[in-house]
């Protein structure tokens, strides 16, 4: 009954203000589309489009309303990274990931008997160091806010109180729990009972069907609607965290908050058969998808099918050895000199695709063998004088960090064309889990590496390395796509899929997140391969090829969670939502 | 006339009591509660407990080893199988099943009554979760399903129904509590 008065409250006020929008797991409108992980914060989107927002202004909605509907994924907590291209040409991309608090060191962990290690660990004298990641030591400095704030001084019209309204209202007036929450929750149950029993629904797991609120979350954000996501930084609030984080034995202090900021750079760029694309600058995963791209480019993968397992094996080859030199090439710029420039050459990638046998597959014992030498090509030299200058390679850095299925992304496009590929995150799901005022901590510190000769070994205010990637795909200065994804160590092979899909295999969007994904990992030793393929090509994969399958269900959440757009020509617009999460899209009604 | 009335007296007690062993089936504290696949479930059981005050011990990986059936008044089994749940533990399907059996099997030899729960719904269906519950239900005195849990397949009706035992069903997990009170009599 409940259920069906929210239904009806929500229905009245979207039209008694007018604002006419509607949302389906795939939309096509003319007048801007959101697609992200949630329908209610992919509807609040389409109410920004609607009542003239541009696409910055709906973004901003959207990643607040996330914090409402998918409490667990991201909020503010959190961090991300954010890829905008504007009508007028300009592009931006927002990096708002979070950074280790300044009082984080080896030395310091070690004095805490904290470790970045997923288990207890024991030292010659006996002591022992407890795992920092599900408590407050394993927060960084969270950055969603400083991210809002910028994209909306870049690029936004609307004021930010305005924007932050209808997710105060979802706080308060509640959603119904759809089945991803209930499962994620149900998951994680034992953490947040520990951590946060506030959270739960009077100490149970909220249940699909359920009206969840978040009456804390609520204040929070009106506090914020009243004085600006500065706050959080240099004001109550950070004061709060401050003071939350003392008690709790957390490291962020007001002084990290208050030196915390988002940097604005440009997207770096990259082309695949005439496409150009925008993508992040380390530390996330920009350039991993511009080198795998960049082997595939070599590849007539459109006289292929999705399915033609010799497709598959060399997209997934050339998606393991991109991922070993992503751990070694991908970190901190403010901290290491990284050969970005070598790592997206083309010429490069010929070196990297002389690797691929396509009679059978790498041996995953010697993946770390496979690293390449993206140094040789910062200037733009070719794979023929570098190959007969015989240049030794760097010795591999391996650091073997789980990723974990959770994060959030979401694409906007307005009617004038203006774009944003935003993905956010807390890490896991639910973070460190320690929640407070209705936000849960991210546990970002888990990404750095217990390594200390690492390029993620641990240095006060560092941000560190994850997969996220969201992407921006242009033809003739128009956008195309809009893609992103969730899913930990998944994310680049969902990534390559989706745009190899589009644009070798000539999918539409809904297509192609539909289509069963497979992961290329250098962390896996299998060939981890979502349901849905045929039984020939599994055989040839695993028979003739040499790959150790491991079949999944279908649709699995594990492989991601992409809510994408595609645009065409004529400027119609389609959203598709993730099968696999409860996703949806969402436009102004026409 | 006389007859009659005894036969229909005979009948009558009969039918109560017939009535009686299908309505009213109860269990004593304190219990023991353990988790048959490591979900967070059997942790949802215990806030159940813990609301209603219930005395029950709640030990996740006992073996029959260790289990001393004289401590308790009856054994719960909250079934739901979770990969991370189970790795987390270090072991695997096969060898948490042969835990619990083993364990059903000491309580039922030592004269407890067992109750087999699942209190995650659908979501909680799998394989090796019905794998459990499939090993476990020979050794049932009563059933306390999520509605949802059944509404597929009916599959904890049908054991319920084949081996002529009582099934609770609740709406809601915290609906768990009625249940709880109610064959407890708290």
């Amino acid at each position: 009954m409940r259920k069906l008065f929210v239904l009806l409250v929500v229905s009245l006020l979207m039209v008694s203000f007018g604002f006419a929008v509607y949302s389906a797991p795939v939309v096509a409108s003319s007048k801007g589309v959101v697609a992200a992980a949630n329908s209610y914060a992919a509807e609040i989107g389409a109410q920004v489009l609607e009542m003239g927002g541009n696409a910055v202004d709906a973004a901003v909605a959207i990643s607040l309303a996330l914090g409402v509907a998918e409490p667990y994924a991201s909020g503010l907590g959190g961090e991300g990274y954010c890829v905008i291209t504007l009508a007028n040409g300009e592009k931006y991309a927002i990096d708002f990931r979070s950074k280790s608090p300044s009082a984080t060191t080896y030395e310091q962990l070690e004095k805490d008997f904290a470790t970045l290690s997923s288990r207890v660990q024991e030292d010659e004298a006996g002591n022992k160091y407890y795992p920092i990641q599900y408590n407050a030591k394993g927060a960084c400095v969270p950055g969603v806010l400083a991210g809002i704030e910028a994209a909306l001084d870049l690029a936004g019209t609307m004021d930010f109180s305005d924007l932050i309204e209808p997710s105060i209202s979802l706080a308060e007036n509640g959603m119904v729990v759809n089945e991803t929450f209930a499962g994620v929750v149900s998951d994680a149950y034992d953490k947040v009972l520990n951590n946060a029993p506030n959270f739960l629904n009077e100490g149970f797991a909220w249940e699909t069907g359920d009206i969840f609120t978040n009456p804390d979350l609520a204040e929070t954000y009106k506090h914020l609607q009243k004085t600006g996501p500065s706050d959080f930084y240099n004001g109550e609030l950070a004061e709060k965290i401050d003071a939350f984080m003392k008690e709790k034995n957390g490291y962020i202090t007001k002084e990290d908050l208050a030196n915390y900021e988002a940097i604005v750079r440009e997207p770096l760029e990259g082309t695949y058969r005439g496409y150009d694309l925008y993508v992040p600058y380390p530390p996330v995963s920009g350039p991993q998808v511009l080198a795998v791209l960049n082997i595939l480019e070599n590849y007539n993968l459109s006289n292929f099918t999705w399915d033609d397992p010799l497709a598959v094996h060399i997209i997934q080859q050339a998606l393991v050895l991109e991922d070993v030199d992503r751990r070694s090439f991908i970190s901190d710029p403010d901290f290491y000199d990284l050969p970005t420039e070598g790592f997206v050459s083309k010429e490069y990638a010929k070196t990297r695709m002389m690797n691929i046998d396509l009679s059978k597959a790498i041996d995953p014992n010697t993946y770390n063998d496979y690293l390449g030498n993206a140094e040789d090509y910062v200037d733009g030299e070719s794979y023929v004088d570098v190959m007969l200058s015989e240049a030794e390679k760097a010795a591999l850095q391996t650091d073997d960090i789980y990723e974990h299925p959770s994060t959030t992304h979401f694409s906007v496009i307005d009617q004038w064309g203006n774009a944003v590929a935003w993905t956010q995150t807390i890490s896991s799901f639910f973070g460190t889990s320690e929640y407070m005022d209705g936000f849960f901590f991210n546990n970002e510190m888990y990404n750095f590496s217990s390594n200390k000769s690492s390029v993620l070994a641990l240095e006060p205010n560092m941000r560190p390395r994850t997969t996220i990637c969201p992407t921006i795909v242009q033809k003739d200065g128009k956008v195309r796509w809009i893609i992103g994804t969730p899913g930990g160590g998944r994310i680049v092979s969902t990534i390559i899929q989706l745009l190899v899909d589009v644009i070798d295999f000539n999918m539409s969007i809904d297509e192609a997140v539909a289509t069963p994904k497979f992961v290329g990992y250098s962390s896996y030793k299998d060939l981890t391969i979502e349901g849905g393929y045929p039984e020939s090509t599994l055989a040839f994969l695993s028979d003739i090829l040499g790959h150790d399958v491991n079949e999944y269900g279908y649709p699995d959440l594990f492989f991601g969670g992409p809510n994408i757009i595609s645009v065409a020509e004529d400027g119609m617009a389609v959203g598709a939502g993730s099968i696999r999460r409860d996703g949806a899209a969402a436009a102004p009604e026409l | 006339m006389k007859k009659v009335s005894v036969v229909f007296f005979a009948l009558a007690i009969f039918f109560v009591g017939f009535v009686f062993a299908e309505e009213v089936f109860t269990l004593e504290q304190p219990a023991f509660i353990t988790s048959a696949g490591q979900s967070p479930g059997a942790l949802q059981m215990t806030v159940v407990c813990k609301m209603v005050k219930l005395d029950y011990t709640f030990e996740k990986l006992m073996t029959a080893d260790d289990f001393d059936p004289q401590a308790y008044n009856c054994a719960i089994f909250v079934v739901g199988a979770s990969g991370k749940g189970l790795g987390a533990a270090g072991i695997d399907i096969d060898e948490e099943t042969a835990r619990v059996v083993a364990l059903a099997q000491k309580a039922k030899d030592n004269g407890l009554p067992i109750v087999l729960t699942h209190l995650e719904g659908a979501a909680r269906r799998g394989a090796s979760s019905d794998l459990l519950f499939n090993e476990l239900s020979p050794f049932a005195d009563a059933l306390f399903i999520k509605e949802e849990s059944d509404a597929a397949d009916q599959m904890f009706s049908n054991i319920a129904e084949e081996k002529e035992i009582p099934i609770f069903f609740f709406e809601k997990t915290a609906d768990l509590k009625n249940v709880i009170s109610e064959v407890f009599g708290l």
